[in-house]
């Protein structure tokens, strides 16, 4: 398998602090990688970086070849809502929005009309086990539901590569272990890649392959590695 | 200890919660300024009325001390209210601003009128008020500025006695008093009343802006307090520690927005009614309404906290969770329709009492319906949305409309004020067209002796003019062009002609119902100002506190790749359409409840005030909007949200 997305040497310094330090990672397609490490060890700052969030200070970003990290803010603004999906550990649903529309979001942000939109949304509902909950506005679903919402809705643009930064991080264990193993599935399903910041085991688990991220070094690695 | 938590929670908010501090502080600020300033009118027409009193003479119901007549003169197109006295005994006090009873013969001038008579020449101005005596206090004064003349006269002395106008626009005739402290007149009185009704409009939005400052506060902080009661915080301390943070800040904000109006007094002092500018002492309300003010504007935003967190204390999941909004009742709706329908059957013979209430009912009814009618224009702007802006925006307007409200409320009830004004403003200025003749009328069979002494004394002022009479009426016709000084001249020339009377042209005549006109005019665009101030101050705020409150769901949008374009239309839409809807609606709300009150047709001043307004109002909301455009780039450019 080719690698999807790639990370070179990535530097990234908030004033005297050295949030990442050199790190090599390489992502190969449906392939899901768990990034662990303790708080501040600078996991986040790497999932920021490969994202196109954040531009690095030294080093290099490949999506599929292209180099990501030298656009501009608006290419790699859409590059995120084309190629990238992302769930969060809560507070990415618009509160407003029924969950299908949620889900349908960026698609009609791509420019499909929102019928189509709606229509190919919900057909992510029944395979998450969310069928019945389409008209559902977030705050009439459980946690564990809502974070399936956020799952389709990552998904729902067909992306190259999803980001999950604690996906778990609000859930009890038992609907954790659920919604991963969901995100686990419907990311390879969808032959997209996965990349986990967790500071769960039980999390990453879940990923073909755990780093770990210590004071901005990657010092260890676990599963099949590049 | 909850007052100690309260501070900690207040200075812990962090950079952008201390933002939505200010934010709350400057609104409130900002309403308190305005509310001395509603306030402080009312009191400043009440305070004219007191000082010009004297002038209106209520007849002596046993023995009579003095004698008092009053008529009107001109110069350089300016008016004098001349006062004639007479004391009919020794011991009789005097007015208001003169230290003694003025003598026959005597003339007292106000300080404006005593220094154009020294700058003017003598057969413009002075010879019409020999013997001046000493100079007015401003007690004697509506305000500064104003040309006054008290003349004293013997009892019997024919001034005193002649036959006068029974207009009082024009002249009050000679009247017996038993003191000089007089009541207020009829134009006083009715100014008066035109300051109530400007206050109710002032104020109304006012107060809506005042408590969409305080749920600010609120909104900012529901969750948090949400989540103390979840840990068991009983839901009076969670009211008491709301309660104290709103009142805390609005107490600062009612500090600055009392300095704010001191600082603006002097400039406030130059608006022009009645034909003059306002002595600074009648604009401050004086210490106890001040600290009235003071107490009154935290309590009600205190209060206006606590209605806002109702939900919060009745179940602390309710914010914790957002759940779908109750739907609001029609009843909304239908109070303003109520009020719409009794609006017709108010007259101008209606009490003005029953009136101001209306008004202010029918006020908030709009308020009160606004909400339900963004919740609808929202289901059909997402029922019917294509793109994501709209679609967002409708959800929105659907999910909290009364926020929504809150933005456009104040131009909406600007809207209000100017459909009410603009059709009440009566009719634009006529075209000066009347022929410069002096006219005064003479006692019966004495025309033709007065048309001579007027030929003899225009003669020797050197001014040409034809002489002739009119039944009683002698006119004076200048023979060619007649500048201001001229006629300055012609006025003194024929001063004391006919005793009691004075030579007057048309347009003198004209001039009291055109002061009025011009009033309502003035007052008018003093209304709108303080509405538009309101309403965009508004709006700005509260789009900033949107932009606050949302600031997690707006960061992790624009981290999956929303462009900002699309969260700021989205913003848009959701201002401007419930603006255009409810702005519109307000203003025919406003232009109905002003039909009972019409004078004549349509105005085209105020339908002319009516567009500007709402362009300017829509020029501001969607101004004051923008400037929150780069608080929502920098709130969406943390690269990692977390919630409070």
């Amino acid at each position: 398998m080719n690698d999807v997305l790639v990370g070179r040497n990535l530097t990234k310094r908030f004033g005297q602090t050295v949030a990442l330090d050199g790190v090599d990672l390489a992502v190969r397609t449906a392939e899901a990688v768990a990034i662990m490490g303790p708080s501040g060890s600078g996991k986040s700052t790497l999932l920021h970086c490969l994202a196109g969030i954040m531009r690095p200070d030294e080093g290099e970003v490949h999506l599929l070849g292209q180099r990501i990290d030298a656009m501009g803010e608006r290419r790699r603004s859409a590059l995120r809502r084309t190629r990238f999906g992302f769930v969060f550990q809560f507070g990415q649903l618009l509160p407003e929005l029924p969950a299908e529309e949620n889900v349908a979001l960026p698609l009609m942000l791509g420019g499909v009309s929102r019928q189509r939109a709606v229509r190919q949304a919900r057909e992510w509902f029944a395979p998450l086990g969310l069928r019945g909950m389409e008209a559902r506005r977030p705050g009439e679903l459980s946690g564990g539901q809502a974070q399936r919402v956020a799952i389709a809705r990552a998904l729902v643009a067909r992306p190259a590569v999803v980001f999950a930064d604690e996906p778990t991080g609000a859930l009890d264990q038992r609907t954790g272990q659920d919604t991963m193993r969901l995100l686990v599935e419907a990311t390879r399903h969808n032959d997209a890649s996965l990349i986990v910041v967790t500071h769960d085991s039980n999390v990453a688990a879940w990923c073909d392959r755990t780093v770990e991220v210590r004071d901005g070094h990657l010092v260890a690695m676990s599963g099949a590695t590049a | 200890m909850n007052l100690d938590l309260t501070w900690r929670l207040l200075k812990g908010g962090g950079r952008k919660g201390l933002l939505g501090v200010w934010l709350t502080l400057g609104a409130v600020a900002v309403s308190t300024a305005l509310l001395l300033f509603a306030v402080a009118a009312n009191l400043a027409f009440d305070a004219r009325a007191e000082r010009g009193a004297w002038r209106n003479p209520v007849p002596a119901a046993g023995d009579a001390v003095a004698v008092e007549a009053s008529r009107f003169d001109y110069v350089r197109d300016q008016v004098i209210t001349v006062v004639d006295l007479a004391a009919l005994r020794p011991d009789a006090a005097p007015p208001p601003g003169l230290p003694r009873f003025p003598k026959p013969g005597e003339t007292w001038l106000s300080p404006a009128l005593a220094e154009l008579a020294r700058d003017l020449p003598p057969a413009e101005l002075g010879d019409r008020y020999p013997r001046r005596a000493g100079v007015l206090g401003d007690e004697a004064l509506v305000y500064p500025g104003e040309l006054v003349a008290v003349v004293g006269h013997a009892p019997d002395a024919p001034a005193m006695t002649a036959e006068r106008s029974d207009d009082w626009i024009v002249a009050k005739p000679p009247v017996r008093v038993a003191s000089l402290a007089g009541t207020p007149s009829e134009d006083a009185e009715a100014y008066k009343v035109l300051a109530v009704i400007a206050s109710v409009l002032m104020v109304v939005p006012l107060l809506v802006f005042g408590g969409a400052a305080a749920r600010l506060t609120v909104a900012r902080r529901d969750r948090r307090l949400a989540a103390l009661r979840l840990v068991g915080a009983t839901p009076g301390q969670v009211v008491r520690m709301t309660v104290a943070e709103a009142v805390l800040v609005a107490l600062a904000g009612a500090l600055a927005g009392a300095v704010a109006f001191a600082l603006a007094v002097p400039y406030l002092t130059r608006i022009e009614i009645q034909g003059g500018a306002w002595f600074a002492g009648d604009l401050f309300p004086g210490l106890a309404v001040l600290a009235g003010v003071l107490v009154a504007v935290p309590l009600l935003v205190g209060l206006s906290a606590v209605a806002g967190l109702r939900r919060v204390v009745v179940s602390p999941l309710g914010v914790a969770k957002r759940e779908t909004p109750p739907g609001m009742r029609f009843v909304r709706v239908l109070a303003l329709l109520v009020v719409l329908a009794v609006f017709p059957m108010l007259t101008q013979g209606t009490s003005v009492a029953i009136v101001a209430v209306a008004l202010g009912l029918a006020f908030l009814c709009l308020n009160l319906a606004g909400p339900w009618v963004v919740g609808l224009i929202g289901r059909i702007t997402a029922g019917t949305a294509r793109g994501p802006a709209r679609l967002l925006a409708g959800r929105r307007l659907v999910d909290d409309p009364r926020s929504a409200w809150r933005t456009v409320s104040g131009v909406a009830l600007t809207g209000f004020v100017a459909g009410f004004l603009g059709l009440l403003s009566p009719g634009a200025f006529a075209v000066d067209d009347r022929p410069l003749q002096l006219r005064v009328l003479a006692p019966a069979g004495q025309a033709e002796q007065v048309a001579g002494q007027a030929r003899e004394r225009l003669a020797a002022a050197k001014v040409p003019a034809v002489v002739t009479v009119v039944k009683r009426t002698v006119v004076a016709a200048p023979s060619g062009p007649l500048d201001t000084a001229g006629m300055d001249r012609a006025r003194t020339a024929l001063a004391e002609l006919v005793p009691g009377r004075t030579a007057t042209t048309e347009a003198d005549e004209g001039r009291f119902g055109e002061q009025i006109l011009l009033d309502v005019r003035v007052g008018t665009i003093v209304v709108l100002s303080v509405s538009f101030l309101v309403a965009i101050a508004s709006a700005g705020i509260t789009a900033a506190s949107s932009v606050l409150d949302r600031r997690q769901t707006y960061g992790l949008l624009r981290l999956a790749g929303t462009p900002l374009e699309v969260l700021d239309r989205a913003r848009r839409a959701e201002t401007l359409i419930p603006l255009g809807v409810m702005g519109g609606g307000a203003i025919l709300v406003g232009a109905f409840c002003a039909t009972p009150f019409m004078i004549g047709g349509i105005s085209v001043a105020g339908v002319v005030t009516l567009v500007v307004c709402v362009v300017l109002g829509f020029a501001g909301v969607i101004g004051a909007g923008a400037l929150s455009r780069p608080l929502l780039r920098s709130v969406t450019a943390d690269p990692a949200p977390r919630p409070d």
